[in-house]
This record gives C-alpha cells, structure tokens and sequence, in this order.
C-alpha cells in the first residue's frame, strides 16, 4: 500500500542496507515516465513486478522485476480529461495506487477512480468519483480497508463542499458519502456515536461557519488516509477553509484543517479534532496520520502522530482524539502554543488575516506548510523517532475579496513568502513524538518536499528540492550516501526486497507539485510560458528541470 | 449580499454598464471564409478566424485597464494565472509569450471561447465589453526585457 502499512509508519523491516554498508548504495536501473509534472507519491512493489502511475495523463506503468532491465509487463493509459489540468490548483500530482485482491486501484486527476487487473493490465472498473465541474480533481492515494476503496477530492482552492467516499472493491459503485463539514446529517455523525473531545454539539460542521459558508467551504482531502483494524477506524486530514479571506466565514469552522475518524464499513464520524480552528492561514492538515504505540508519561498510548501545515507536531489518542502533545516543529508565529487542556491554539492577535487586517506581515509558517502533506514522515519502531521534510519560509498574508464562481479558484489572497530564520529554506529532521522535541536536523538550502522512509538497517532516506537522493543514519542524521538524480525530489522512497533477495530503495525524481514553489523556471517544455525566478529562491532552476524519473538504488 | 450579487454589482460599477446579455463578438456570415495564403498555412492557428476582424473598442486605455486588474482578481484569473498575471498553474501573461496568440483579438476568443487544458468560456458570465476589459488589462502588463536568458555566472 502506499505508505507501507495501515499505521502509514513508512518503515521497512529490511536490514541488508544498514548505517556501515550505505555507502555503496549505487543506482541500478532508471526509467523515464514521459511525463513532466511532479512525481509525488511511490512506486508499489508486489511480489515480482513494480507499479508507477505518473501525474496526469496517469499512466499505469507495470515493471517485471525477475528480467533484466525491467522490461514492461504492460502500460495502462486511462481515458483522462485535459481540462483537469486548469482545475488542479497546483500541479497535475498523483499520489499513488493500492493492490488489494489482485485489483491495483488509483485515482485520475478529473475524478475518476480506477481498478485494473494487476496480472493482465485490464481496465476492471471507472467510477465517476468527483465533479470537474465543481472544481473537484483527484490528487490523493485511495486506501482500501476489506472491501471498501476510500477516496477525497481536492479542491480547497475551488470551494468544494469537501467530502470522503467509499467504493464497492469489486464493482466500484459509491457505498457510502461523508461530507468534511456541514450538517451532521451530511457528515454522517450521529448524536450518540459522534464524540468529538472537545468542540461539539449538534450540526457544528454548519453552525460554526456564519451566513451557510460551509456550503463553499473547501475542507478536501488530498493526503493520506491511515487505518487501525483493532479500533476498526480510518484517519484522514481535511483541507483549507475556503475561500482565503476568513471574514466571510466568521466561526471555527469545523472540520477543515481537522482529523477526522470514520468507520470504515459505513462512514459513521466517531471523533475529529480540528487543528487550525478558523483557519487564516491555509493551513491544510491533509498530512499523513502516523499511528504508532507510544509511551506518554510513562503511560503505553496507541497514538496518532502528525505534522501539521500550520506548525506544529501532535500527538493524540487515537481512540477518542484526545491531545497528548503539541510542539512546534518550525518556526511559527500564527500561535504561541497549543493548549492541551482545550486542545485549541493560543493565537497571536497580531497575525490574524482578513480584507480589514490589511498586508498582515510575519506569518510563519508560510502557507506551503512546515513541512507539505504531499510529503509524508516515518516512523521507525527501533529508535522510536518520527522522520520528517520541513519547510523554513515565512509569508505575508493579503486577504482579498473572492467571488464563488464554480469550477473557477475560490481564493482571494496575495501571500508572498520570505526565507525563515537560519539561512536554509528546508531540512530532514528526527523528532520525538513523545516529549514534542527535536533530536536532530540535517539543514538544506531548498525547501525540503519529499517524504521519508526508514528501515530496519537504521537508515532514514529523502531526496531533496536540487535534486540530491540522500541516506543519512537514523540515530544521527550523518550522510551516508548521496546521488544526484536528475530532477528535484518531491516523491516518497521505498524499499523492497526484489525477486533475487536483495534489497533495493526506489524513489521518482521530478520537480513539481506546487507552481509557487517552483517559480516555473524550472519548466522548459513550453517556450509560451517563460518566468522569472522566485524572489526568495532565485536559483532552483540553476540545479534542476522538470522530468519524470523512477530510480532504483542497491548495494 | 450572495457571491453572484456582489460579482454583478462589481461587473456593473467596472463597466459602467448593467444591461442584459452582451451581443456575440462577431457578426454572422454565410459568405465563405476567405482563401489561406501559402504562407498562412503553415501557422497553423495563428491567424484571426473568418468571421469578422474583432477590434477593441477600449485599446491601450489605461483607465479601463485598471478596471480589468479588478475584473482580474473579481473573475478569480489569478487564482490560475497568478497576481499580475505573473503565472501560477496556469500560463504567465506577463512574459510576451503566448500559446494563442497576443494580439487583442486574439486574448479576446481565449478568454470568451475558453481553450484546453482547463481555460474556462468566461463570455457567458461578462460578455464582449468584459472580456475587452480584461484584455487591455492583460495586454498593458509589462513584459520584462531579458526573458529569454536566465544566467547564474558572476558577470
């Protein structure tokens, strides 16, 4: 599955690369996808073959491993829309695909879910899922949980009325619809079932956002879903509160920028916790919730980590939403803290935004997150540390009047950014989810967007913005190895044992994934569309282009 | 005031004009389109289509391209094409380079036909006197001088 296991720990029990022989790691095999948008997302490796999907046009590419070079069992190209493209907010991103019962199933960037034959190629089923109309793509990996396939929209930037869907895994028809927010009857919360840990009350999904702005209210889901088959719940981060000016929408509004836990089998809502109430900032919390056993006090917690957008790492229980620890991770400015008592930020006056405030000036983090949903953290059983990207850029935050014209960008904002303190725009680093501290940060001069995985060697692997594939050692964040890879790393490693009992890591190269981000003078395939640098990163473009690239690496 | 009240209000104090749906942007012809030219018929695209040369009534007027950056941000066009028209996913307006063509008439069928890759028809929602608003907005950005050469060395 995408993010390794159901707890989404990114952790792979292999050990035949480890912190002495790393080294050596080499590459081994590439492939060019053909494609230029950001590679986010991974390869899935089951059994003997490898699957890549791209970013749109989201070609099922399916990798023979027991041959030499890698040839193609076959490649499967979807029926998928170009007009997704000018709806897709940022980029035109794919996060991946999950096998389950011989079926690999993935999402299109126009709102179709798909399920193909993993042995033959055949497409299986093609669900209309989200409405390109209304501003809905799909970005995100579905996750299967028996024989249900979870799938979100993404659209935050569009004023969707968010959403999570389940599907039949044989037929692909729509079980069962859960809206992120609005009235209970729509959120499938029910009064005796739905116990959130703080904040609650009937229909507070409407209630807390003024004059019915939940209806535009964004809240979608384009990250990560994790599962816990003993509590039998699923875990997902909704989106931004739409539109970028928060005045019109004078509340909480719950549950954007929220963790949400659902049954799988009906939807039923059980808990959520809203990270970012009355979201300013677009502080998305679509970000990967880790579900790790932890010790908190002293005391043995099944817990739910997460690094927010916004800031700060949690740690909550993941059986009632409960929040046991908040530290921020990154430079923050919008809060002092989190207070574990009401589990609600204390606010910095001084940092709210909206179209009276003003350029409101100094707010970090930027609205790019410290650290990306898109890039998710790993959790290592062994030295019981969480692995993370982070971002160190700041904004100023000029809301503006938006007008909701659906399928057009519902936003409203003039956000420029600014380098963080230190000097360096990004880093890797280990973090203790137990005590909220930092154990130690390897420094990068570009903002840090890949995810990270760690392994049973010890060894923590990402890649970063210029285009470097690093292996640092996991008890100390020392380099091990690294490789230059052709393209700025937004993508997630994994490893795998291949079909000769070796061990491999593999990782996409391919800048992209968020066009502020990339100053799109990283872009060459379009003499039509030529821009200068950003002004707090002027030369990306200097170290890496856009390209699609599957890497494998071995000792 | 709902989205779409304020929006027609802002159309109206923009344009100075509250009235019923715009006329189409060409007049009709039964006549056959004219003959291409050899050395048309290579670009493909890059020529005006039969049907009328559209001119813009409001050419290089700076007051009503100050009311299109308004109409710019108010029609959400940068939301996709960033502040200023610099690009975001879609396409730079800013840079003198362009996909569909630069002249105004040509702005003009983008922006009221729509065009692929996710560019909406906006002609239904302002009419031929707001997309003319737009593109003299867009065509009064500045185009910088060295777009072309993007340089690293120590000069």
């Amino acid at each position: 599955m995408p993010a390794k296991n159901y707890a989404a720990t990114r952790y792979s029990g292999l050990a035949l690369i480890n912190a002495q022989n790393a080294h050596s790691l080499r590459p081994v095999w590439t492939f060019s996808t053909g494609v230029l948008a950001g590679h986010e997302g991974q390869p899935l490796v089951v059994g003997e073959t490898m699957y890549v999907v791209t970013p749109w046009p989201n070609v099922l590419y399916a990798f023979d491993l027991r041959q030499e070079g890698y040839p193609l069992r076959w490649k499967y190209r979807p029926d998928v829309s170009s007009n997704a493209l000018g709806i897709a907010c940022c980029d035109a991103v794919n996060r991946g695909a999950f096998y389950a019962n011989g079926q690999i199933v993935y999402n299109l960037l126009d709102g179709h879910s798909v399920a193909v034959d993993a042995r033959s190629g055949r497409e299986l089923w093609k669900t209309t899922t989200a409405d390109l109309g209304n501003g809905e793509t799909i970005t995100m990996a579905p996750l299967v949980v028996g024989e249900r396939v979870i799938v979100g929209a993404s659209g935050g930037e569009f004023g969707i009325y968010g959403w999570l869907k389940a599907l039949d895994l044989k037929t692909g028809r729509t079980v069962w619809t859960a809206r992120n927010l609005g009235p209970d009857a729509d959120m499938l919360a029910r009064p005796d079932t739905f116990k959130p840990p703080y904040d609650g009350g009937v229909d507070v999904g409407a209630k807390s956002w003024a004059n019915d702005s939940w209806k535009t209210g964004g809240a979608p889901v384009w990250g990560w879903i994790s599962y816990d088959p003993q509590l039998d719940l699923i875990y997902y981060g909704t989106g931004n509160a739409a539109p970028y000016d928060p005045e019109v929408r004078v509340g909480d509004n719950k549950w954007s920028a929220s963790v949400l836990a659902r049954r799988p089998g009906s939807g039923e809502l059980v808990w959520a916790y809203q990270f970012t109430p009355h979201d300013n900032w677009d502080y998305d919390a679509t970000g990967a919730m880790v579900l790790a056993d932890l010790l908190i006090g002293g005391r043995p917690v099944k817990a739910l980590v997460h690094f927010d957008k916004n800031g700060f790492a949690y740690t909550l229980d993941r059986a009632t939403g409960r929040l046991l620890v908040a530290a921020a991770y990154a430079p923050v400015t919008w809060a002092k803290s989190v207070d574990l008592a009401s589990g609600r930020p204390v606010i910095d006056p001084a940092r709210q935004t909206g179209v009276s405030k003003g350029k409101v000036t100094g707010v970090c983090p930027s609205l790019e997150g410290a650290v990306s949903p898109s890039s998710p953290p790993a959790y290592s059983p062994r030295t019981h540390l969480f692995y993370t990207s982070t971002n160190n850029l700041c904004m100023d935050y000029g809301a503006a009047h938006a007008s909701h014209l659906r399928g057009t960008p519902y936003v409203g904002a003039d956000t420029p950014y600014h380098p963080g303190p230190g000097g360096n725009l990004g880093a890797f680093i280990a973090w203790d989810a137990e005590n909220g501290r930092k154990v130690w940060e390897d420094k990068e001069s570009y903002p840090s967007w890949s995810g990270a995985l760690v392994t049973a060697g010890d060894v923590a692997f990402y890649g970063t913005l210029d285009g470097w594939f690093k292996a640092v050692d996991a008890r100390s964040g020392r380099l091990l190895s690294k490789f230059k890879v052709g393209s700025g790393v937004v993508g997630n490693p994994i490893a795998y044992r291949g079909p000769d009992g070796k061990e491999y890591v593999a990782i996409y190269a391919g800048i992209g994934g968020d066009w502020a981000l990339l100053a799109g003078d990283t872009r060459s395939d379009d003499p039509t569309d030529v821009r200068s640098p950003a002004d707090y990163m002027k030369d990306i473009a200097r170290h890496t282009s856009q390209g699609g690239i599957v890497w494998i690496f071995g000792l | 005031m709902s989205p779409a009240a304020r929006l027609a209000l802002l159309s109206c104090v923009i344009l100075g004009s509250c009235a019923g749906p715009a006329p189409p942007p060409a007049t009709a012809s039964n006549s056959p389109p004219p003959a291409i030219a050899y050395e048309a018929h290579v670009a493909a695209g890059g020529i005006a289509p039969p049907g009328g040369v559209l001119s813009n009534p409001h050419e290089a007027d700076a007051a009503v391209a100050k009311g299109g950056a308004q109409l710019f941000t108010a029609m959400n066009c940068d939301g996709c094409h960033g502040g200023g028209g610099s690009g975001w996913v879609g396409p730079s307006l800013a840079d003198g380079r362009w996909r569909y063509g630069g002249a105004d008439a040509e702005v003009f069928s983008s922006i009221y036909y729509g065009r692929p890759k996710g560019m909406p028809a906006f002609g239904g929602v302002l009419g031929s006197e707001g997309v003319w608003t737009l593109v003299t907005y867009i065509r009064s950005l500045p185009v910088p001088s060295n777009v072309p050469t993007e340089s690293w060395e120590q000069p």
